[in-house]
This record gives C-alpha cells, sequence and structure tokens, in this order.
C-alpha cells in the first residue's frame, strides 16, 4: 500500500524531473479562484455559454499558473501536473491568416445528385462564429456540416476533392461498400493529398441509409474542426421507413475550448491519446443550440451522426417517444420503441419521434459521468437544442403507423443468409490494450491507484489535465492478434472475398487505462452476434461497433467487398496512436466454415 | 528530492498495482448465517438493447444479472418461505428493487438500473413479493461500489473542492 508520504515523494519527483514544464503559459486573468474555493463558474459545457477562463493554481507564479485545460467543476489540475505542457508542440490551424479575411462558415446544403453525377468538394479554412466568439475551422465548400449529398440507392458519383487547407488530407466514405481505390486511406489505397492538390473519387452506393464522409488523415484535427457531411442514400421504395411527416439531419460533435481559443492540436501527433479529446462545446450541426419547429402530432424522422472525435451520446428528444428504424448500414430487423439513443463515434441511427403535445421538447444530452476523485456517478445533462411543437395539428396524422412497430422481412431474410454461421468458433481474436511510456509520474500514479473500478463507458472526460498532457508518442492504443501476437498494422490478416468471418473484439480491463472502443470496419459489413456470451436478439448491419471495457463482443463480417480495408478505433485520438489493422479481402472463390 | 532516474523507478513499481482481481462485471456472492453452504456468483450483462449498451434516458446502465448459485437450501427449511428472489439494494440499503426469481443453477434477473448497489439473494414467500421481507442467503456488490473517494491521496488531490 503506498502511502501518503510516498505519494508525496513521487509527486515532488514528478515535478523536479518535468521535462515539459512551460515558461510561456499566459498570465493569469485577474479574479481568478484559489485552491479551496468553487472554481469559477465553471461550466465545461457551456453551450450558448462563454466557455470558462482559465483557473489558478496553488503556489505557482503567475506566469505558470494559467490552466489552459478547462477542467470540470469542482476539481483542479493535479498539482503533479502543474506547468507541463504535452510534448512535441501544438499548432492551431490558419496560423497567420487573418480570420478576417476568411468567409463566414454557412449551414449545410443539400446538394441532390443522381447516378452519373459531378461534385466539386473542397476542403477550405472559414471563419466560425460559436457562442459569440470566433474561431478559425475547416469546411467543406465553406459548410459545417458539409454538402448533405443525398443520393439514389446504386448510384455511382463522381467527387471531385480539392485540398485547400494547411495539411495533407482525403476523404473516407464511411459506411459505403465502395470500390477500394476511392477509400479514401492514405498509405493505404492512396497517397495522401496535399495542400493545394486535388483527386477524384468514384464512390458507389450500394445500401440504402445515412452515411457520412470525412478526412482519414489527422481526424483529430480535421474531422474535430468541421471537415464532415452526410449522404443520405435513398431506397427505391417509399415505404422503405414508415412514414413522417418531415425529416431531419443531426451531426453531433464537440469543440474543446478555453476562454478565448480552440485549445491547441498536438502538432507532430494527437495529444488527448488516453481518451480522446472531448469537447466542452456541445454542437449539432455545427451550432450549440439546435432548434426546430413542429405541429403538434408530427412524427419525425432524425438521421443521427456521431461525428465526435470520443464522446458516446445518449440523447432524447424531451421524453417524447423515440422509434429506432436503422443503423450503419441498415434497417433493424424489428423497428424497437427506445428511451434515449446511444451513439458512439461515427455511429448512426435512424430514428422517429413523435410530438404529441404543444410545448417544448429539450434535445438533451444526458449521461452519468464519474468523478473519479470523488468517487461518485454524477448525472450530466447537455441541453443541445429545443423542438418547439405548435397547437396545429400534424396532417396528415401519422400516429397510427408510428405506434405499430415494423418488422423488415427483407431484412430477417437477408441475415438468415448467415445464421448457420452464428455458432461458429471465432475465426480471428483481437484484445484491445494499450501501453504507455513516458507519461508524467503523476498520471501514471493516478492511473494505477484509480483501478478499483473500471466504467463500460466513460462518458465524459473526467481527468482532462492527464489527457491532455498525454500523446501519441506516449500512448501506443494496440489491436492483438491473439494467435501470433501481432499488433495493429503488423497483422496480416487475408480472407478471400465471399467469406463470412466471425471476428471476437475483447476489451482487456486490466490495460494501463481501459476505456470503450467504437471498432469502425471499412467497406464491408457485420453483425453483432453476441456481446459478452449473450445472442443478439434484433439485428442490423454495421459498420461500427462500441466495445465497453471488459466486454467481449462477436461480430460476423460479410467480407464481400475485395481490397484492403481498416479496422480501427475511431476515436481520433486512438486511431492517431496506432489502433489500427487491416484486413485483405482477396478475389476468389471463398471457403467459409459452418 | 529524487531524481529522474528513482522517479523513473517509482513509476515502473507503480505500474505492478493491480484492481481487484475478477472482472469489471463479476459479484462474488457471500454466504449469510441462514444457509452457510450456500456458493454463488453474478455477472452482470448490458440488458437487450439495440444500441448494445443499455441506459436508461438519463444515462442510468441498465444491467441484467446472470445469478449462479449453488447449495441453496429449500427455502422452506428457513420458514415460511416458498422462493428465492435477487434484489438490487442501494448504498444505504433504503431501495430494494426486486430483479427476479433464482434457483439453484444459472437465473438471469433484471434489468437493474442502480450505479451502485448490493445483489441479495433472499428466501421469500411469494414469486410475486414486491417488498423484501425474508432471510437472506447471499449477498455481494456491484463492481462500481469500488469507486470510491480519493480525497486521502492529498498528494493528487488537496486542490480538490466541492
Amino acid at each position: 500500500m503506498w502511502t501518503t508520504a510516498a505519494l508525496l515523494v513521487a509527486a515532488a519527483a514528478a515535478r523536479s524531473s518535468a521535462q515539459q514544464h512551460d515558461t510561456t503559459m499566459p498570465a493569469m486573468p485577474p479574479g481568478m479562484p484559489m485552491p479551496g474555493m468553487p472554481a469559477s463558474p465553471t461550466d465545461t459545457s457551456p453551450n450558448g455559454k462563454a466557455p470558462a477562463a482559465p483557473m489558478q493554481m496553488p503556489g505557482m507564479s503567475s506566469n505558470a499558473m494559467a490552466m489552459p485545460i478547462p477542467m470540470p467543476k469542482g476539481m483542479v489540475m493535479m498539482p503533479g501536473l502543474v506547468g507541463l505542457t504535452p510534448p512535441g508542440g501544438t499548432f492551431l490551424p490558419g496560423a497567420g491568416v487573418t480570420p478576417a479575411s476568411l468567409p463566414n462558415v454557412r449551414p449545410s446544403e443539400v446538394v441532390r445528385l443522381k447516378d452519373g453525377d459531378t461534385l466539386e468538394l473542397s476542403a477550405t479554412l472559414v471563419r466560425r462564429t460559436i457562442a459569440g466568439r470566433q474561431y478559425v475551422t475547416y469546411a467543406f465548400n465553406g459548410q459545417v456540416p458539409g454538402p448533405l449529398l443525398r443520393v439514389p440507392q446504386n448510384a455511382t458519383i463522381t467527387v471531385r476533392f480539392h485540398n485547400r487547407i494547411d495539411l495533407p488530407s482525403s476523404i473516407h466514405w464511411h459506411g459505403v461498400r465502395l470500390d477500394n481505390r476511392f477509400d479514401g486511406v492514405p498509405g493505404v489505397t492512396q497517397q495522401p493529398v496535399a495542400p493545394g492538390d486535388s483527386f477524384v473519387y468514384h464512390v458507389h452506393f450500394p445500401d440504402a441509409g445515412v452515411y457520412w464522409y470525412h478526412p482519414h488523415v489527422r481526424e483529430d484535427v480535421e474531422q474535430a474542426l468541421g471537415l464532415f457531411g452526410n449522404m443520405i442514400v435513398d431506397a427505391p421504395d417509399s415505404a422503405y421507413y414508415s412514414p413522417a411527416n418531415s425529416e431531419q439531419v443531426l451531426v453531433f460533435d464537440d469543440l474543446l475550448v478555453n476562454a478565448d481559443t480552440l485549445i491547441p492540436y498536438g502538432k507532430a501527433g494527437p495529444d488527448f491519446a488516453l481518451m480522446g479529446r472531448v469537447g466542452n462545446l456541445l454542437l449539432v450541426n455545427g451550432e450549440p443550440r439546435y432548434s426546430l419547429t413542429a405541429h403538434r402530432g408530427d412524427v419525425i424522422r432524425f438521421y443521427l451522426t456521431n461525428a465526435a472525435s470520443s464522446r458516446t451520446y445518449n440523447v432524447s428528444f424531451g421524453g417524447a417517444p423515440i422509434k429506432v428504424l436503422a443503423s450503419d448500414v441498415s434497417r433493424f430487423e424489428h423497428e424497437e420503441r427506445v428511451p434515449s439513443v446511444v451513439l458512439a463515434p461515427a455511429e448512426r441511427y435512424i430514428v422517429e419521434v413523435r410530438f404529441d403535445q404543444p410545448g417544448h421538447y429539450a434535445l438533451v444530452n444526458a449521461v452519468q459521468a464519474i468523478n473519479h476523485y470523488r468517487g461518485e456517478f454524477d448525472g450530466e445533462v447537455d441541453t443541445l437544442g429545443m423542438v418547439t411543437v405548435d397547437s396545429t395539428a400534424a396532417a396528415p396524422d401519422y400516429a397510427a403507423s408510428f405506434g405499430a412497430l415494423r418488422d423488415n422481412a427483407a431484412v430477417t431474410r437477408d441475415i438468415d443468409r448467415y445464421r448457420p454461421y452464428f455458432d461458429k468458433p471465432p475465426d480471428k481474436r483481437l484484445t484491445l490494450t494499450m501501453r504507455g511510456s513516458g507519461l508524467p509520474l503523476a498520471t501514471v500514479q493516478f492511473m494505477n491507484v484509480d483501478t478499483a473500478y473500471y466504467a463500460p463507458v466513460e462518458w465524459v472526460d473526467g481527468m482532462p489535465d492527464m489527457n491532455w498532457l498525454s500523446t501519441s508518442d506516449q500512448v501506443r492504443w494496440i489491436l492483438r492478434d491473439d494467435a501470433t501476437g501481432k499488433e495493429n498494422m503488423d497483422i496480416d490478416w487475408h480472407v478471400k472475398q465471399g467469406s463470412v468471418v466471425k471476428l471476437e473484439l475483447f476489451n482487456d480491463p486490466k490495460s494501463f487505462h481501459p476505456m470503450q472502443h467504437p471498432i469502425h470496419l471499412h467497406g464491408q459489413r457485420m453483425l453483432v452476434v453476441s456481446r459478452d456470451g449473450v445472442r443478439s436478439k434484433n439485428l442490423v448491419w454495421k459498420d461500427t461497433v462500441l466495445i465497453p471495457v471488459g466486454s467481449t463482443v462477436d461480430v460476423l463480417i460479410d467480407a464481400s467487398n475485395p481490397g484492403t480495408w481498416m479496422l480501427h478505433c475511431h476515436i481520433a485520438e486512438h486511431l492517431g496512436s496506432g489502433m489500427m489493422t487491416a484486413l485483405h479481402v482477396d478475389p476468389g472463390p471463398a471457403r467459409s466454415s459452418r | 528530492m529524487i531524481g529522474p532516474l528513482r522517479a523513473a523507478a517509482l513509476a515502473a513499481a507503480l505500474l505492478t498495482i493491480s484492481g481487484p482481481d475478477v472482472g469489471p462485471y463479476d459479484i462474488p456472492l457471500y454466504a449469510t448465517p441462514s444457509a452457510p453452504a450456500a456458493k454463488g456468483s453474478a455477472r452482470l450483462v448490458f440488458a437487450e438493447s439495440p444500441f448494445g449498451v443499455a441506459v436508461t434516458a438519463d444515462g442510468h446502465a441498465r444491467y441484467d444479472a446472470q445469478v449462479t448459485a449453488a447449495g441453496l437450501p429449500a427455502p422452506s427449511s428457513l420458514g415460511a418461505y416458498h422462493v428465492y428472489v435477487a434484489w438490487a439494494v442501494s448504498s444505504d440499503l433504503a431501495h430494494w428493487q426486486r430483479l427476479g426469481l433464482v434457483t439453484n443453477g444459472t437465473s438471469t434477473v433484471g434489468a437493474v438500473t442502480m450505479d451502485k448497489f448490493l445483489l441479495v439473494i433472499a428466501a421469500e414467500r411469494d414469486s410475486a413479493a414486491a417488498t423484501h421481507s425474508g432471510p437472506s442467503v447471499l449477498h455481494g456488490s456491484a463492481p462500481s461500489t469500488f469507486l470510491q473517494s480519493f480525497q486521502a491521496h492529498t498528494a493528487f488531490f488537496h486542490g480538490v473542492t466541492d
């Protein structure tokens, strides 16, 4: 057992040996709180409010005591970490550019494309004003989210991508089972698109549903700063979903901001490598307050996408009933009533909501955060927007169809072809884990003390100081092939096209920092067959699956699309810290065993 | 003051510390004097949900408990009781949530929506018992009850305010 004295010695050692002290930190603004006082009116999720100002630390000179990382309410930075900054340096996009010279961002516009059409898509710098503060970020065609591409199922479009930002880039067409050459993964399917260069993508859409596009280069910066947009692929059947009075596309993301600015990004690689960057400014469609008006009784179909780097959401609509219809790559076998929608990074869900009474319905993200210091669960509710329902009756009134829960026989018939493989032993096994080296000693101490309980899902960043100071140089997130011991890109998995591959994913709770991982497979579709030995009862084709800490999840991959396809954690900073491998689907006759 | 090498050695030593030797979903169950031969364990699994991770609208996890028990005596041997019921109990013992019937073997009951809770198996008069009244035979603590205050660790947290 470590005594307080030992911990004090260790903390002192951390301070004395710290190689990362920043002596250039800004002076403390006047009026900052002192230790023992409540930490300023620190609302760390300041939707619509000014972000918290930097906070002062005990026993430090004013030049070194300002803290650039907003801390959760009632918490201050650990003494052993005060004055440190992430090694490797930081940057913000558009350095040297006068914000006033940039165009103001515009909201997403719908672009309807038919088979054979071509779209010009440019990544550029824009000026955004959020909650009264101005930021320089990225945008596709000047829009955040980028243009909403609406295409018919089985269409093929051409997208001429022009990189006009200050980093290499690319576009990945997330969830789309397209030609491997256009999957947008630098180093695997193409070279990165250098600033000023262009790349032509041919994108074929075989599956109806909601998809999204984003860069596959420094996602922790480019995607986080606005380079994302949706595609809605319309099925030819107008009754593919149950009827709705209107449709809304909601993209959730967040930004991490301090009093005046974005928190800078790691220059050499991602910072926030432990947990991923969890923002304190929660946005819907790029704005802090989503707003919608509806009529009494309206059924609204929402296409939901989580574009955040790390945050998992639990969203609901002010108690209005929710029916879930579809997820990443298909409809569910059976529509279900749900109290809320859990969205891990990169996941999509299509839901319908009926607002049966006039009034205001708050769109909220409600989670149980963990306060690691006090050892308690803390309920957190972020109001993301408001649906205002007037007294005019909906026309038509879809109450009856909303009240019915449809069985999608076509989905079940499709999945039936794969049921004979459900019980076969896993073909591949991956353990999800991590290694750290060179982390601040205080971080190591904390992480080793904080081992008594691992939350299956960390909904918020309860330790942003430690997280901020961890970089991809110090943290290696790992996918380990249990059969060979090989890790990440050293894994060399080949399967034949047409194979049905059972993959078991185990999220090791005994790693140095266990955390949930949304695992995304490019270019294929997969079924979650079971979780912790419990068979899934209502299946849906997925491209991203959340693996909670300590869980074992079996997925069945329909390896029908030839090429080299990435399999990775979609927490941008975990991906940037190595947590990726490739699945080679080789053309040729398949030999799947049952 | 100790130097960087000593600090690194300390860090390496700290890395060897590990948590309790049970999984994050496991609940060892312990017998009470009412049934000293009883043994058991439980494992929490997320309740069925289209999202895989099951939570309530306000974010509380929803777990089923897979209770495996052996050596449970006939309930009637403990008095006027006919069944065993699994209860989720708040840490202050004020709230008892009925989860379902338990027998020798494995029984799946739930769903629990408490953040921290005890799991208690008790003999009850009937299968529909809405309130707890009989003797407990097995009990254990959910893994989340290990989430405790760090306030004693002043080296780290003397700046924490409340």
